[in-house]
C-alpha cells in the first residue's frame, strides 16, 4: 500500500533507505535532529513526495541514560499513507532547529515540548511555557519526573497531607469530633 | 484619622474606622467589639448548633428567616465554569432542566454581583490562584458548591502534579455534588440542599464580625 | 517591558488595599493576621508579568507604544469555551495583538496514562475534549488496536461510527448556540441544549453516561445496541431536524448575526494549513481536507458522503460549514442504522493487554478537526508515551493572527467560531 512512497523516499534519501519502516498505513524515516528543517522541507515542497499537511510533533523521552526524540507526522494527498519523521535529540544539550519556518502552527507544539520535555527549539521566536506557571521549573513528561504516586509507592510515607491523620485540623468539625478521631489526629494509635 | 460628627465628638465607637488619637494611643478595631455587642443585644450571634435562642429576637429572627428565604430563593451563581462538568451546568440551567425555576436564572459573570460560586471543573494549581481571588470579590452572603469530583477531591486526577485535590483546599465549601460528571437533576439536588442551608444559616459563610480566615492555609503547594 | 512609568503607574486596587491595610496595622501597632511572604503562588499568572520579556514574540505583544493599552480577558470570563487567558493589546477597542495564556486546565492527562493500563487510558482521555468524548477515546482504540494487531468486529466498527456520528450532531449543535450565545443572543442556547440534552439521553441509554462516556474498549465497545434503541434513535431521528432547523432559522438570516460574522475573521486556505487548523475551520477555508476520506478509519470507507467545503473562510462560512456537516452526520447516521450487521461487538481481548513493543498513530475527525494519538508500546501493560494531538490547541494559534484589526467585542465571534474546547486545548 505504501510501495510508491517507499520507492520515492528511498530514490530522494538513499541514506536514510536503512533505518527505514514501513507498517501498512505509515512509513517511518529515522534522523538526526540537526536535519530535520532540511528533511521536512524537501518532504513538503518535492512535487511527488508533497507533504502538505504537519499533523502532529511530539516528543519522547527513552530513559535517563538515552536520548529525546521529536516525531513529525506528516500527511500528503498522493501517497495514503502517514509519513512519521523521528528525529534524534541528545538527552544532554537537548537543542534542535525549529520547524516554524515551514509551518507557522508547529508554534504551539514546540512550545508545549518545550515545557512538557524540556527540548530547546532554536529559531522559535516565543519559545516559553504554555501549560505550567511560567516560574516551573521541572520539565513534567520526562521520566525522572515522578508523581507523587510513584513516591508513595515507595516505603516512604505518603506524600498526601490527606494520608496523614495528625495533619488534620478537627477545629471545623466541632460537634462532629469523637475522642477517637482527636487520638488519631495527635497520632496516637 | 480621627473621624468627627456634627456634634463635634469623636465618632469612633461602632464606626468601622480605626482612630487613632493625638498621642499615638491605638483604639481596637471596632467592628469585631461593636458587632459582637449588637449581637449579642439582639441574641443572633452565633450559637454552636446553629438556629436561634434567647427572648429578644422574635421579630429579628421571623425578618431573618424571611432574608434568608429571600437569599434562598435568589442564589444567583457565578459563571465559574472550568471543565466538562461547566457544561452540565449549563445544561442545568438551559431549557430541559431549569434552574430558572429556582431563581437562579443569570449567571452572573461579575464576582461582585454574585452569590453562590459553583466550582465546575477540575481546578488547576494555576487556576487556583484566580479562582481564590474570584472567591474573595464575592461579597458575603457568599456560598460555594464543589460540583463533581475534581472539586470534591482531585476526581480522576488524582495523582496529577497539576490539579489542585479538591477545592477545599483553597476555599471554604458549603456542598459537595459528587459525580463525574454529575447529572443536571444531582446538580440541582446540591442546590436543593443549599438552599437549605441557606434557611438555616448553616453554610461555611459566618457573618461579618465573625470573619475566620477566608480559605485553609495553602502555601503553594496544594497537591 | 511596558513604557509605563513607575512614578505616575496607576496601582492595582488590590496592592493599594495592602498598602492600606499594612499602614494602619503599623499605625495600631497590629501584627498582620496573615503572613506577608509568600504571596499566593498563581497570582504572577494573572497580572500582566512585571519582568523584561524573555521572547521575541512576547517582546511584540508586550510593549506599548502611545495609546494603547493591554486588557486581560482573564481566565473566568463570560464566554464558554472554559478557562482561557486572552492579554490583548488594544488601541480604544481595536485589538492591535494578541497573546493567549493557556494552561489554566492542564490536568498531566499524558502523564497519567503513563501509569494506567490500555483500558485505563480510555478513561482518561475522555475529559479532554469533553464535547466529543467519544472521538477522545476513538482514536486511542484505533491505535491500541494497531498496537495489539487486532481489528474490532463489523459490528463494533458501525456502532463506534454510530456513537461517533452522534456524538458530532450535538457538538456541532451546541457550536451554533455557543457562537449566538457569545454576540449576546440567548436563545439559539437553548434551542442547541434541547437538542444536546436528546441526543444525550440517546448515548446515555447506549453507554450509561451522558458527557464522559466510557465505552470504547480496545478491540471493540463495551454494551450492544438494542433494536429498542434503535426504535428510540428514529424517533429523535425524526425529531433532530426540526430542531436543528429551528435554530438556524433563528439564526443564519438573521441581520445581525450576518451583519456580525460576514467578513469577519477571513482565514484564507493556504494560511490555515500553515497554521495547522483542520476540520471544519479548515473546510470553511476552502481546504477539501477531511480524515474520514484522507486515511480512512472505521467503515467511513464504505459509507458514501462527500468532503463539503465553503471558500470564504469568514466566521459566517464556518457556522454554515457545521450545519452542513450536521446535516452529513444525519445522513450517514441513516447509512449506519441500515448497513448495521449482526455480530460480536468486542474481540477477545484480555483485561489488561500487553502489545509487543511498537509505535503506531491513529487519527479521527472530531468535530473540532483532526485529532490523533501516538502510542509507544515497551511491552508491558501501561503505554510507555501517549501522545494526543488535540486540534483545537492548535487552532488557537489562529486568533493572533486573525483578530488584530476588529473589535473587542468581535473577538468574542471569532473564537466562538473556532470552537475551541479548553479541555482539548490544555489537557
Amino acid at each position: 500500500m505504501a510501495g510508491a512512497l517507499v520507492r520515492a523516499l528511498t530514490d530522494r534519501f538513499p541514506e536514510l533507505a536503512a533505518t527505514l519502516w514501513t507498517d501498512e498505513d505509515t512509513v517511518e524515516l529515522q534522523i538526526d535532529g540537526s536535519r530535520n528543517v532540511e528533511l521536512l522541507r524537501r518532504l513538503r515542497d518535492d512535487p511527488e513526495l508533497h507533504f502538505w499537511y504537519l499533523a502532529d510533533a511530539a516528543a519522547v523521552d527513552y530513559g535517563t541514560t538515552e536520548h529525546f526524540e521529536v516525531v513529525y507526522h506528516l500527511y500528503s494527498d498522493l501517497h495514503p499513507a502517514w509519513l512519521r519523521v523521528r528525529a534524534r535529540v541528545d538527552r544532554a544539550e537537548p537543542h534542535l532547529p525549529s520547524i516554524t519556518g515551514l509551518w507557522e502552527g508547529a508554534m504551539f507544539h514546540e512550545r508545549e515540548m518545550y515545557d512538557m520535555m524540556g527540548i530547546v527549539f532554536d529559531g522559535n521566536r516565543d519559545l516559553r511555557r504554555i501549560y505550567m506557571s511560567p516560574d516551573y521549573r521541572s520539565f513534567p513528561q520526562r521520566r525522572d519526573f515522578l508523581l507523587p504516586d510513584d513516591a508513595a509507592d515507595s516505603s516512604a510515607a505518603g506524600v498526601n497531607p490527606l494520608e496523614r491523620p495528625e495533619t488534620w485540623d478537627l477545629s471545623r468539625f466541632r460537634d462532629a469530633v469523637t475522642e477517637s478521631d482527636e487520638a488519631a489526629a495527635k497520632g496516637k494509635p | 484619622m480621627a473621624v468627627t460628627t456634627p456634634e463635634g465628638k469623636d465618632k469612633t465607637e461602632g464606626s468601622l474606622v480605626p482612630a487613632v488619637t493625638a498621642e499615638g494611643a491605638p483604639i481596637i478595631i471596632p467592628d469585631q467589639a461593636a458587632g459582637d455587642d449588637l449581637l449579642r443585644e439582639f441574641g443572633m450571634e452565633e450559637h454552636p448548633k446553629g438556629g436561634f435562642h434567647g427572648l429578644l429576637e422574635v421579630i429579628p429572627t421571623r425578618a431573618d428567616w424571611l432574608l434568608d428565604l429571600i437569599r434562598a430563593n435568589s442564589l444567583w451563581p457565578l459563571l465559574s465554569g472550568l471543565s466538562c462538568c461547566a457544561i452540565e451546568m449549563m445544561s442545568t440551567a438551559t431549557s430541559v432542566n431549569d434552574i430558572d425555576r429556582f431563581g437562579m436564572f443569570p449567571f452572573r459573570a461579575s464576582p461582585r454581583q454574585a452569590d453562590v460560586l459553583i466550582v465546575a471543573g477540575t481546578l488547576t494549581t494555576k487556576m487556583a490562584g484566580p479562582l481564590v481571588r474570584l472567591w474573595e470579590q464575592m461579597p458575603e452572603p457568599k456560598w460555594c458548591v464543589a460540583m463533581g469530583t475534581c472539586t470534591t477531591s482531585g476526581g480522576r486526577f488524582k495523582r496529577s502534579y497539576s490539579v489542585v485535590q479538591g477545592v477545599d483546599r483553597v476555599m471554604p465549601v458549603d456542598v459537595y455534588v459528587p459525580g463525574c460528571p454529575p447529572r443536571p437533576e444531582g446538580l440541582i439536588y446540591g442546590m436543593m440542599k443549599l438552599h437549605e442551608l441557606v434557611k438555616q444559616r448553616r453554610g461555611q459563610w459566618t457573618t461579618y464580625v465573625d470573619r475566620g480566615p477566608q480559605r485553609v492555609a495553602w502555601e503553594g503547594d496544594v497537591r | 517591558m511596558t513604557a509605563v512609568d513607575p512614578e505616575t503607574r496607576i496601582p492595582d486596587p488590590i496592592e493599594l488595599d495592602r498598602a492600606e491595610e499594612a499602614r494602619l496595622h503599623a499605625a495600631l501597632g497590629i501584627e498582620p493576621p496573615r503572613p506577608a511572604e509568600p504571596e499566593y503562588a498563581g497570582f504572577e499568572t494573572v497580572g500582566i508579568p512585571d519582568r523584561p520579556p524573555v521572547t521575541e514574540r512576547e517582546a511584540e505583544v508586550y510593549t506599548l507604544e502611545e495609546g494603547e493599552m493591554l486588557v486581560n480577558m482573564g481566565p473566568q470570563h463570560p464566554s464558554t469555551h472554559g478557562v482561557m487567558r486572552l492579554v490583548v493589546k488594544v488601541r480604544s477597542e481595536v485589538v492591535v495583538d494578541l497573546d493567549p495564556v493557556l494552561g489554566y486546565l492542564h490536568r498531566g492527562i499524558e502523564k497519567l496514562c503513563e501509569n494506567a493500563t490500555y483500558t485505563t487510558v480510555l478513561t482518561y482521555v475522555d475529559p479532554m475534549d469533553y464535547m466529543s468524548a467519544m472521538h477522545n477515546e476513538h482514536a486511542p482504540a484505533i491505535a491500541f488496536e494497531k498496537l495489539y494487531g487486532i481489528r474490532a468486529p463489523k459490528r463494533a466498527e458501525y456502532i463506534r461510527a454510530l456513537v461517533v456520528e452522534l456524538n458530532r450532531v450535538f457538538s456541532h449543535g451546541l457550536m451554533m448556540g455557543f457562537l449566538a450565545l457569545d454576540m449576546g443572543g440567548l436563545t439559539p442556547i437553548l434551542y442547541g441544549f434541547i437538542n444536546r440534552d436528546e441526543t444525550v439521553e440517546l448515548l446515555a441509554a447506549i453507554s450509561g453516561q451522558r458527557m464522559l462516556f466510557n465505552f470504547f474498549r480496545v478491540g471493540g465497545v463495551n454494551w450492544d445496541v438494542s433494536d429498542e434503541f434503535i426504535s428510540r434513535l428514529s424517533t429523535w431521528r425524526a425529531n433532530v431536524g426540526r430542531s436543528v432547523s429551528d435554530n438556524e432559522a433563528l439564526i443564519t438570516e438573521n441581520e445581525i448575526f450576518t451583519a456580525r460574522t460576514k467578513g469577519m475573521g477571513v482565514l484564507s486556505g493556504d494560511r490555515a494549513i500553515a497554521l495547522g487548523v483542520s476540520g471544519p475551520n479548515l473546510r470553511a477555508s476552502g481546504v477539501p481536507f477531511d480524515v474520514r476520506k484522507a486515511h480512512p478509519y472505521s467503515i467511513y470507507d464504505e459509507l458514501e458522503f462527500e468532503v463539503i467545503t465553503h471558500s470564504s473562510g469568514d466566521v459566517y462560512a464556518r457556522y454554515l460549514q457545521r450545519v452542513a456537516e450536521i446535516k452529513q452526520s444525519l445522513h450517514l447516521i441513516d447509512q449506519i442504522v441500515d448497513q448495521m450487521p449482526h455480530g460480536p461487538v468486542q474481540a477477545q481481548v484480555p483485561g489488561i493487554i500487553r502489545p509487543k513493543p511498537g509505535r503506531a498513530y491513529g487519527a479521527v475527525e472530531s468535530p473540532r478537526g483532526l485529532y490523533s494519538v501516538y502510542a509507544i508500546s515497551d511491552g508491558g501493560p501501561n503505554p510507555y508515551r501517549f501522545r494526543m494531538r488535540d486540534p483545537s490547541f492548535i487552532t488557537l494559534q489562529v486568533m493572533p493572527v486573525l483578530m488584530p484589526g476588529h473589535l473587542i467585542a468581535d473577538t468574542m465571534a471569532i473564537m466562538a467560531s473556532l470552537d475551541p474546547i479548553m479541555g482539548g486545548v490544555d489537557k
